[in-house]
């Protein structure tokens, strides 16, 4: 069986389950990597310039750990998943800067997904099908199921209040506590517990009942979205702003704590907006930066100041 | 109603000559300057690139001369120009400024069309007659001033009194800009060009040839690079740019809606390495390297810090196979002259090393 490599960071958390129906439907074997590691992280810094966002770094550390473990490495290239609406340069060039910064890797698996171009869509998923078989109808049902079980998986998020870790790896995190916080950010860093220094636990730890943007519903944080920044211009703006919005916005938690890459473009502007919105509203907000050079004890320091304040606030 | 704009290089002398010939009321603001970034970065937001900075700066400082109505450019890339408009109109309103923000785009759609609306608009419905022969006007003077600046590249490292050909383009931009008529225009192209040439050579110079790349606004605006261009003229470096907002004006208004792709040849060069459009001038910068890899001596590389497709294509840049020495340099409000001159110092002798290797070898074309 063709063995397929999936990196454990970027957008796995998001389409994981739609990849794994995919390549179960045509016959290939996933192999995902481990959790991200500290030698990981180091792998992956040490490729790609320092300029570099830390997620992307992550991201190169991953492929290079499925090096000699599979015959393909799955490397989407997603532009965009609406009408206007684009995503950030790196999830773009992600296949050509995996290929220039890791030469020794196995094939990739390319696709190009683009909502504006729906017929180049097409051809695009069926290259990638061609990979295992010659069958277009093959291909088209294996993305229909695709499609189903990423449906199923959102849907599942909202209606269980689940994280995408306690879905993909069965984890499961308390639910009962004195106070509660949402955390808003793209899933690559509210799930990666080596880059947040294991942030949803930390806060569970004090107590605190953690809501994701996941758990929000996809037209609540359209709507969200549209009010505060009259409508999306990145891809996972909603998963920032529409979730931020929507918690700052119903009060149904007692703070908001947004997470972000050092470096990151889209973030740069969507944290700005948020924090204006909590501002005006008045709410508890802050905003974590992480990169590699980010330690554990700061980082500890300014939750627990932050949860004490919400606190008092109360 | 009074307009103000940012600043981008020498784009004010087209708006400027414009707005004059159809009478507005309008504000240019000062050259950027120190002031400009300082209060930028204390009303930005911390993370974002330096181009949103400086033009928010300028318009802050419109607004301080009474501009109420603020131009600025916006569009659907894959990058944060599309947020600039709207969030700099955000940040203006908090202050407390009761503008309005007239944006235009720079990337999809019929721009020059687009162009011609907005000049129609803040003219108070000006004859479209009137708005071509002022836009025709304006952009004759950007034409003549970018081909002046292509001519000092070519001169400066050559010259013999250091500061010669600074003066005479100084005077020339000047000229130009207040020039009052077309043919005026033309005349003054014609003898500043023929000064230039005058301008005493040294006969042995043998200088570098250095290409500027990058992200369009940083390699355009000599405030965000620290004159980058002046200082490689005065290490006795020929500088190579092929990015001009005269070029971008004639190619994205005019030709490319007639089927024209002015960068055909360099995507065709970076494709082996790069695919796609990253957005931004990502997919060119990789390009020119490949294109000019046996005919320039190195290049610059010119980049906001964190911009997004300027990254990617840094990151791909220095694993192609064709060989050609690259200076990132990332540009953002914590930059130093002194150490950027060491840095363009360092570079140009490792480029005069690496020619003398290459030429005993007989492997270089120039």
């Amino acid at each position: 069986m063709v063995k397929v490599g999936i990196p454990r960071a970027l957008l796995y958390y998001e389409y994981y389950p739609m990849w794994r129906a995919f390549f179960d439907a045509l016959g290939a074997e996933l192999v995902v990597s481990e959790s991200t590691t500290k030698d990981v992280a180091a792998s992956g810094v040490a490729r790609v310039t320092a300029e570099t966002c830390f997620p992307v770094k992550i991201f190169m550390g991953h492929v290079i750990s499925l090096i000699g473990k599979c015959d393909f490495i799955f490397v989407p290239a997603v532009r965009s998943m609406e009408e206007k609406v684009h995503n950030c340069s790196k999830f773009l060039g992600l296949p050509d800067m995996t290929r220039a910064v890791i030469p020794e890797c196995p094939p990739l698996l390319e696709v190009d997904i683009d909502m504006e171009k729906k017929r180049e869509l097409y051809s695009s998923v069926y290259a990638l099908g061609r990979h295992f078989t010659w069958n277009p109808l093959k291909v088209r049902r294996a993305a229909k199921l695709a499609l189903q079980s990423h449906g199923e998986y959102k849907a599942r998020m909202v209606r269980e209040g689940k994280t995408p870790s306690e879905v993909l790896e069965g984890k499961s995190e308390q639910r009962d506590g004195s106070s509660s916080v949402a955390l808003v950010g793209h899933p690559y860093l509210l799930y990666d517990d080596y880059v947040n220094h294991r942030l949803i636990s930390r806060l569970e730890g004090q107590g605190v009942i953690v809501l994701t943007p996941e758990m929000v519903s996809q037209a609540d944080m359209k709507q969200a979205t549209h009010e505060l920044a009259g409508g999306s211009y990145w891809t996972y703006e909603d998963e920032v702003i529409g979730a931020g919005g929507y918690y700052i916005k119903k009060g149904v938690v007692d703070g908001v704590i947004s997470v972000m890459a050092f470096g990151c473009g889209p973030d740069s502007v969507m944290m700005h907006i948020l924090d204006r919105y909590a501002r005006r509203e008045r709410r508890p907000y802050t905003c974590l930066t992480l990169d590699e050079h980010t330690a554990e004890a700061g980082l500890a320091t300014r939750v627990e100041a932050f949860i004490d304040m919400v606190r008092k606030r109360r | 109603m009074r307009i103000g704009f940012p600043h981008a290089g020498n784009v004010y002398i087209p708006i400027r000559t414009a707005l004059q010939e159809l009478g507005v009321d309008f504000v240019v603001p000062p050259p950027t300057s120190k002031r400009t970034l300082d209060l930028a970065t204390k009303y930005s937001p911390e993370g974002v690139c330096l181009p949103f900075k400086l033009t928010l700066g300028n318009l802050i400082e419109s607004c301080e001369l009474g501009a109420d109505t603020l131009l600025q450019a916006q569009g659907f890339g894959v990058c944060r120009l599309g947020y600039y408009a709207r969030g700099q109109e955000g940040i203006l309103h908090d202050m407390g400024y009761n503008i309005e923000m007239v944006k235009f785009s720079v990337s999809e759609g019929n721009k020059l069309l687009g162009f011609m609306r907005v000049f129609k608009r803040i003219s108070g419905n000006a004859s479209w007659p009137k708005i071509i022969m002022t836009l025709r006007f304006g952009l004759s003077k950007l034409n003549a001033v970018d081909e002046l600046e292509s001519l000092t590249h070519k001169i400066r490292p050559r010259e013999e009194k250091r500061g010669e050909t600074n003066q005479v383009f100084k005077e020339a931009t000047l000229a130009i800009e207040n020039a009052a008529s077309h043919s005026e225009v033309i005349r003054l192209r014609r003898e500043y060009t023929k000064r230039l040439q005058s301008i005493p050579q040294r006969k042995d110079a043998d200088p570098l040839k250095v290409g500027i790349v990058g992200e369009i606004f940083v390699v355009l605006e000599p405030f965000s690079n620290l004159d980058v261009e002046r200082e490689l003229g005065k290490l006795g470096v020929e500088v190579v740019r092929t990015l001009s907002y005269s070029r971008w004006v004639k190619y994205s208004l005019f030709l490319n809606p007639l089927g024209v792709d002015e960068w055909r040849e360099v995507h065709k060069k970076a494709w082996p390495y790069l695919k796609r459009d990253i957005g931004g001038d990502g997919w060119e910068s990789v390009g020119e390297k490949v294109l000019h890899s046996r005919d320039w001596d190195g290049m610059v590389h010119l980049a906001p810090f964190t911009c997004l497709p300027e990254i990617v294509a840094q990151n791909i840049m220095s694993h192609t196979r064709e060989d050609l020495p690259v200076l990132t340099i990332l540009c953002d409000e914590q930059m130093g002259r002194a150490g950027m001159i060491t840095r363009l110092e360092a570079f140009a002798d490792l480029l005069k090393r690496r020619r003398t290797k290459l030429r005993s070898e007989g492997l270089l074309r120039n």
